[in-house]
């Protein structure tokens, strides 16, 4: 019966980034936004379990969420799977050039990542004809990047009781 | 050199093009993929809108579905905010209560003087406005659009562009139709403009959304007269909504027109869509 708990909550466990990945999209809340700042927690998931744990999110799902959050927000299909894709595209590259993982080596690469997703995510609006305001893009950028380190310990403290 | 342009080649075809550990995709061909369908986005064809309207519904219910919690959480925090502010509320009411008695006799007395001055020119006095009432299934605010989702679509005839109000007054236009959804802009988004008219003034202006609940009048002529408290209504000028629809309040701050929505764009549960004549 032990055995039995102690396999539910390792699947649960190992499951989590998946759930929290369909439920951020489902629930709109992929793009938290606070008075003066908003963070994308959705970018900080895929990067984090890409880079650390690839296994934990497949590439289908990832697109998957994409598409919901696309629908959810009002975007046209495509918009927010390809963002994810190119910061998973970035982080499985990381991964395979990378030997030590490191808070300053993940912080780091996920300036390009970040960058190169974002300007993805614009030019795809503005091929779309969809206005948005630049400056909060901008701002959502800079807000995401900070609040890195933050999730990142949130996260590889629930990579680290996965693997006990 | 060689040997470098080689590794590059390995570690972009190991990241990109291979499926990896318990991969079934390689992440090229979802990259292409999300393309397509982007592109897929412009083209309309019945099958593909088909397609796109079951997607869509099945994610606004699913969305419906886990959001259920948070908005139950939501009703809680509200009930108890209402009855912490109940006698407040109360006695606001009650002066709010009188105030409106005194002035529904001269609304009145206005209102039977305008339909006898609009008979006297002959113009057409009843507009026949067909409204379908909705409930609002979803309100997923993101920082870059502000929308709703409402819980009719083309099973009660709703189209593209008809007129969205909250009661009485303008909230947005329908800008997505699906089977049993549909997708309301609100008036407040950065892509929202508006045909209006300014009352008592009189000037013709865009109403532009900016994301946030102040919105501003646009191309209006250098020397209108517009105040502070001045109303504003649709001007149906395009020939999409009905004309004279409230919208909201001017609010003149540092010479630039700012409108007030009368409506709360973020306390909305119910709307009415103007289905026309």
């Amino acid at each position: 019966m032990a055995y039995t708990y102690r396999q539910i909550k390792f699947k649960f466990f190992e499951i989590l980034p998946l759930l929290l990945l369909f439920f951020i999209s489902l629930n709109g809340n992929s793009i938290i936004s606070l008075s003066y700042f908003s963070v994308s927690i959705h970018y900080i998931l895929v990067y984090f379990w890409v880079l650390r744990q690839p296994q934990a999110l497949g590439y289908g799902f990832i697109f998957l969420s994409g598409i919901i959050s696309d629908v959810v927000f009002g975007l046209p299909l495509g918009i927010n799977a390809l963002s994810l894709l190119v910061i998973a595209a970035v982080a499985a590259y990381v991964r395979v050039v990378t030997v030590r993982i490191t808070l300053i080596n993940d912080w780091i690469s996920f300036i390009p990542a970040l960058l190169i997703a974002n300007f993805v995510y614009f030019l795809s609006l503005y091929f779309s004809n969809y206005s948005v305001e630049y400056l909060l893009l901008f701002k959502n950028s800079v807000s995401t990047l900070i609040c890195y380190p933050i999730l990142w310990g949130v996260f590889s403290l629930l990579l680290n009781f996965n693997r006990s | 050199m060689e040997t470098s342009r080689e590794d590059v080649g390995i570690v972009i075809r190991s990241a990109f093009l291979a499926k990896g550990t318990k991969q079934r995709f390689s992440l090229f061909v979802l990259i292409i993929l999300s393309i397509i369908l982007l592109f897929a986005e412009t083209i309309e064809t019945k099958p593909l809108n088909y397609l796109r309207s079951f997607i869509k519904d099945t994610i606004y219910r699913g969305s419906l579905v886990v959001s259920i919690p948070f908005k139950s959480f939501d009703n809680i925090a509200e009930n108890v905010s209402t009855h912490m502010s109940l006698y407040e509320n109360y006695s606001k009411l009650k002066i709010e209560n009188y105030e409106l008695k005194n002035n529904i006799s001269k609304s009145d007395f206005l209102e039977l003087e305008n339909t006898q001055l609009r008979k006297l020119i002959e113009e057409q006095v009843s507009s026949s406005s067909n409204f379908v009432s909705a409930r609002v299934m979803l309100d997923k605010q993101s920082p870059y659009l502000n929308s709703l989702i409402i819980n009719i679509g083309s099973n009660k005839n709703i189209k593209n562009s008809m007129a969205v109000l909250d009661g009485k007054n303008f909230i947005g236009r329908i800008v997505d139709v699906n089977f049993f959804s549909s997708r309301v802009l609100l008036v407040s988004d950065l892509n929202s403009k508006i045909s209006v008219i300014t009352e008592p003034s009189a000037h013709h202006a865009i109403l532009s959304g900016h994301g946030e609940n102040a919105l501003s009048l646009e191309y209006l002529p250098e020397n209108h007269n517009i105040v502070d408290g001045d109303k504003v209504y649709t001007s149906g000028k395009e020939g999409i909504f009905s004309p004279g629809i409230p919208v909201g309040v001017v609010e003149i701050e540092k010479d630039i027109a700012t409108v007030l929505l009368f409506s709360d764009l973020s306390q909305i549960t119910f709307v009415n869509v103007d289905l026309g004549g």
